[in-house]
């Protein structure tokens, strides 16, 4: 097989995957499209050095990193420093100890609520949420995949989740 | 494009229920297909330099910039030089005619045959004595700009020898590496710097870099 048909084979599964972290992080189709072309043509010419690395967090890491490039050029805003110390962390894992968002938002929340929220939160939390919800991925994947420790990661996901929860509340409180 | 909800039912995560799964658009990977072909296509004169004998990925004038500087960071500055010297002597060996485009055994008539073509002077010396006889010179393209290339014979084999400015005025002893199998001698001296390469043996191109003057 050629380098060209291996390396398809190899991303082309995974191209889903790759599409949906770059829609979430970029919120727009037209940006998602271009930063997974990008992505992926960056991804060909380190074909080479990947060697025995598993395909789809390798592949998402290229895609993430050419996310966050492209918010950093063109959405600014968009990338805020997260606060990671272990307060913030302590303070997130507290927030949802008494009271998982799940129990109290499965009754009621619609998906246009829960994808508004998820869209408004900092790109930082909004990745490992995406990933970790949406793409079923385990701590160390995520973990390599943002280039963060796994605690970072654990602890981004309790405050995440916190925020998104708040945000959605908020939002049906507005409505209602 | 379809937008598709995760669909499960039950005590699961909200995010994991609720939020859309963006699929890939069909559109989007039809073009994702033909820009790898398009690349491959790209890349496919390194693959020849792999028939030769040479390691595929080579960085040469046509591979884009951050391609050569992701090479860098793996084998160092030198190592793309060494890769980007002995991918051009096989390339000078490849086909009849890409070897020479001055053709003489005399100093006299390869020497005046750069004037005009790069902007310095090359030094060509004659070591017919020594057993090495000038060929012929042509140019070539090296590190991102126009060399000399002069070439020489030991018996069967086929030397190259690229020439150009060195980046500081400092002389550097001949230093051996060996690349895919061939051998190579690079040293510095009075303002240029001097890459040997071939398949002769290093003794022969060590010999060869002290006669030519090193």
């Amino acid at each position: 097989m050629s380098q060209a048909a291996r390396f398809e084979s190899m991303v082309m599964p995974h191209l889903d995957a790759a599409y949906n972290l770059a829609r979430w992080l970029t919120r727009n189709d037209h940006d998602a499209e271009d930063v997974v072309q990008e992505a992926v043509m960056r991804a060909m010419r380190y074909f080479d050095a990947m060697k025995g690395s598993e395909a789809r967090p390798w592949l998402l890491k290229i895609v993430r990193n050419t996310c966050f490039t492209w918010l950093e050029k063109n959405r600014p805003a968009d990338v805020v420093p997260l606060d990671d110390s272990e307060e913030g962390a302590a303070q997130a894992a507290a927030a949802t100890d008494f009271e998982t968002p799940e129990v109290i938002l499965l009754q009621s929340a619609n998906r246009k609520l829960v994808n508004q929220a998820l869209e408004d939160l900092p790109a930082g939390y909004r990745e490992v949420i995406v990933m970790r919800e949406i793409e079923d991925m385990s701590y160390k994947e995520i973990a390599a995949v943002a280039g963060i420790p796994i605690g970072t990661v654990m602890s981004r996901l309790a405050r995440g989740r916190d925020l998104l929860k708040s945000s959605i509340e908020n939002r049906m409180r507005r409505a209602s | 494009m379809s937008m598709t909800p995760k669909n499960s039912q039950g005590g699961e995560p909200l995010v994991a229920r609720d939020a859309t799964y963006y699929r890939a658009p069909d559109a989007l990977r039809a073009r994702i297909r033909s820009s790898i072909a398009a690349e491959a296509r790209r890349q496919s004169r390194p693959k020849l330099w792999t028939w030769g004998g040479i390691a595929a990925g080579m960085a040469a004038a046509s591979v884009i910039s951050w391609n050569a500087a992701l090479m860098q960071a793996r084998v160092g500055g030198e190592g793309v030089l060494e890769r980007e010297v002995a991918s051009a002597h096989v390339r000078s060996l490849m086909a009849e005619g890409h070897l020479n485009d001055v053709v003489s055994t005399d100093q006299h008539t390869v020497k005046p045959w750069f004037q005009g073509k790069l902007d310095f002077a090359p030094v060509v010396n004659d070591l017919a004595p020594s057993g090495y006889p000038l060929t012929g010179g042509r140019l070539d393209y090296i590190d991102g700009r126009p060399v000399a290339a002069l070439t020489y014979r030991s018996r069967l084999h086929v030397l190259n020898l690229f020439e150009w400015p060195a980046a500081d005025a400092g002389d550097a002893k001949p230093e051996l590496v060996t690349r895919n199998g061939y051998s190579i001698v690079r040293w510095k001296r009075g303002g240029l710097q001097y890459w040997l390469v071939s398949d002769a043996s290093p003794a022969d191109l060590l010999k060869f870099a002290h006669v030519f003057g090193t």
